[in-house]
């Protein structure tokens, strides 16, 4: 066991690399001019020289033959993208090109935002998802079943970014109960220690801002929701029915206990591992459905960010954004297949 | 009444039944299921009205325009202040919104068939080649073939740093070589000293034209890429590649990854095709793979080793009919996926250019229009979107259960 922990993990690193490899290239093959797009089209030449050589845009992409040619080992190894990788094990992400503020610091602040916003939409996607699912299961074939069903493939097909904003019309244009957009209604200030609104609401015992907080973050969460939300339905449904044919179910039922009994404690509990994973597999669809949902709520999360970065060429945002995301992804991909290899002793991993 | 006569009966011969082959079947289960025939309907409407309206129902988005009828809602009924019929109402151009969403159709339809088409096509071949020779033995020529690509590819790097191309020869060469001669001192260290040697002296050699520190560089890979080459190379190796570099490009969230290549390439439909195409491909690889390797132990394929069958002929008259139906499943769910990707690349204003009809684009045109009131050109052009999806999903579905009852998720 401890090897298999061990080897997929090591696994990661060729991945990782390969990550960071990627999000080197967007810089390079994203058309326009970082340098341009610093200091605006009217720049000189030699100011637009002096940005160049100030942040090694000079240098190759990733090795410089000529340098090697004239017998220069350094400075072959001096390259654009060998430095991003030196700075990367510093932590350092670099400066925004547009704001000339450390990439890490925004990243900070607007990180917990969409962690808040994802968190949510997964636990409403779990605490609806899973119950419909074992309805389902449990009476399959019924009207029940084929109306969950439908509604869970409605879900699955959604385009999210029209669901927020049919949200923001009937709840906020037309009946006005919710807020539009934005994470806190102007006035309200919650005390930062996690960022995370809701969490540092009450700790800080600041219940109106509880309130406005939640408020403004329930479209989006919902908007959010609904595709994860019916893909867990649906993994429920189908593992509850493979679990509901074992013998032991019928063992169970033949003992004479009751269906509440034999669905909650036989079945679910063996037809949890394929739900986690694929709970699991989700956040990576959160965070990447987080650039839509993000947009139109003008929800202060990393997507819009790295979505405006991208339309704005603000190359290091790009950069730490896509990485941090990349990150995230391929650490809960980890995650999954260690906790699937524990999880269940079936799996024999050579 | 007590007579019997043998005429009185109809025998039924069970062994001569009405011949059923598996797709008739498939058929026969996909048409009983109500959800997959409403799917089936919904993609045939906007199938049939897509292709209708792009080759009978003329529209030119560039001339399309009359402030005079700006953002108007749903009329069904002509009146003196609207002249004209708008059952969907008029977008921000006083556009019919009716007749865009049926021409955005074709648009989607063709993003999703294109981008699904490259996913399908070079995820297809790389899970087919990777699932096969993962666990059939290679033949010399196929070994040869490997060998010499992975040369090829590790020459690539002295070949660029020397700035010879000779060096990429050699490589291939020794690859070549190497392949060849596969039986070698095989598993001996003295083959494992050769080839290194043999690289480090070739490369070291030829660079040295160019420069004793460059020479010394490709020396040093030179002897790597001989290394390498000196060990065994087989189907399990290629495999084991190309995986990483699917798992690569899925370790991207797919929207970002398809935003980024978009953003490389350029805004438009036919780079937005490129982009959610790309993303897929790991997707079809990896379930072309898990199928493959699901029955490259049958007995049928070892049936046809056996008696001499060429290993192109096994994939492709064997392998590939037999793993058909979670491909068609996945297909039709991969439709429903590009659709959706290409109307958010719209949305965000990176999919079609902005008069031509795509739901996505419209969308986003007209998005902000909603605090004025104008629900009808963002609830539309969605609805559009959504049922499309839905009917993919839908027919999807009921493949699944058609096609193989075993599956059903």
């Amino acid at each position: 066991m401890t090897r298999y922990i061990i080897r997929r993990i090591i696994s990661v690193i060729p991945t990782l690399i390969g990550v960071t490899f990627v999000i080197f290239m967007f810089q390079r093959l994203i058309p326009g001019d970082p340098a341009i797009a610093m200091l605006g089209e009217h720049a000189t030449d030699e100011s637009i020289e002096r940005i160049r050589e100030q942040f090694g845009l000079n240098r190759p992409p990733f090795l410089d033959r000529e340098a090697l040619a004239e017998g220069d080992l350094a400075g072959f190894f001096d390259s654009q993208y060998i430095n991003y990788m030196a700075r990367l094990s510093r932590l350092d992400l670099g400066d925004s090109i547009h704001r000339r503020i450390p990439v890490l610091e925004t990243l900070k602040l607007r990180f917990p935002a969409t962690v808040e916003l994802s968190l949510l939409s997964m636990i409403i996607a779990i605490m609806v998802g899973i119950p419909v699912g074992i309805i389902s299961a449990s009476r399959r074939n019924s009207l029940i079943d084929s109306v969950a069903m439908v509604g869970s493939l409605v879900g699955v097909s959604m385009p999210i970014f029209w669901l927020g904003l049919m949200e923001i019309m009937l709840f906020a244009v037309i009946l006005q109960w919710l807020p539009a957009g934005a994470r806190l209604s102007t006035g309200f200030e919650i005390e930062g220690i996690t960022h995370l609104y809701l969490v540092d609401s009450l700790i800080t015992g600041n219940w109106a801002g509880f309130k406005d907080a939640l408020s403004h973050l329930i479209l989006p969460a919902i908007a959010l929701a609904t595709i994860p939300m019916g893909i867990i339905a649906r993994m429920t449904r189908s593992s509850m029915l493979d679990v509901l044919q074992e013998d032991y179910i019928r063992t169970a039922r033949a003992k004479g206990l009751g269906g509440r009994k034999v669905l909650f404690r036989h079945a679910l509990k063996n037809a949890a591992l394929p739900v986690v994973t694929i709970i699991g597999l989700q956040a990576g669809t959160l965070l990447a459905g987080a650039v839509l949902t993000e947009t139109i709520f003008s929800w202060p999360g990393i997507g819009r960010w790295v979505y405006d970065a991208i339309l704005g060429r603000d190359y290091p945002i790009v950069q730490g954004g896509t990485l941090l995301i990349a990150l995230i992804f391929v650490g809960v991909n980890l995650i999954v297949d260690i906790l699937y290899a524990l999880l269940d002793p079936r799996i024999r991993y050579k | 009444m007590s007579q019997i006569n043998p005429e009185d009966f109809t025998v039924t011969d069970f062994a001569v039944r009405e011949h059923r082959s598996l797709w008739g079947d498939a058929w026969r289960r996909l048409i009983s299921s109500n959800t997959a025939r409403l799917g089936m309907f919904i993609v045939v409407l906007f199938i049939f009205s897509a292709a209708f309206s792009h080759y009978f129902w003329e529209y030119e988005p560039k001339k399309d325009l009359d402030y005079s009828l700006k953002l108007k809602a749903p009329n069904l009924v002509v009146t003196e202040e609207i002249p004209s019929i708008h059952p969907f109402g008029t977008d921000k151009l006083g556009r019919d919104i009716f007749r865009r969403v049926v021409h955005g159709g074709w648009n989607s339809l063709r993003v999703g068939i294109v981008a699904v088409g490259i996913s399908l096509f070079f995820g297809g071949i790389i899970g087919l080649l990777t699932g096969f020779y993962e666990s059939t033995t290679m033949t010399t020529v196929e070994r040869i073939v490997l060998y010499g690509i992975t040369g090829f590819l590790l020459g690539m790097l002295s070949a660029w740093i020397a700035n010879q191309f000779l060096q990429l020869v050699v490589f291939t060469v020794i690859g070549i070589l190497a392949g060849y001669f596969e039986g070698l001192w095989a598993g001996k260290y003295y083959r494992v000293i050769f080839f290194g040697v043999l690289g480090a002296l070739l490369s070291f050699g030829l660079a040295l034209f160019t420069g004793l520190s460059v020479a010394l560089i490709c020396g040093s890979l030179g002897l790597l890429a001989g290394l390498l080459l000196s060990v065994t190379l087989d189907g399990r190796f290629f495999s084991n590649v190309m995986m990483r570099v699917m798992d690569m490009i899925l370790s991207f969230p797919g929207y970002l990854l398809a935003i980024a290549i978009v953003a490389f390439l350029g805004p438009g439909l036919s780079k937005g095709m490129i982009a959610i195409g790309v993303v897929g491909i790991p997707v079809y690889a990896r379930l072309t793979r898990s199928a493959v390797l699901s029955v490259v132990h049958k007995e049928y394929i070892l049936a046809a080793h056996s008696v001499g069958e060429s290993h192109g002929r096994i994939i492709f008259r064997h392998i590939t009919p037999n793993i058909l139906s979670p491909i068609i499943v996945q297909t039709t769910m991969g439709l429903a996926n590009a659709i959706l990707s290409a109307a958010a690349l719209g949305f965000l204003g990176l999919g079609a250019i902005p008069p031509e009809p795509e739901w996505g684009a419209m969308l986003g045109d007209s998005y902000r229009y909603l605090t004025s009131g104008a629900w009808w050109a963002v609830l539309f052009p969605g609805l559009a979107i959504m049922l499309s999806v839905l009917g993919f999903n839908l027919l999807g579905d009921g493949l699944r259960d058609a096609l193989d009852p075993k599956l059903r998720l």
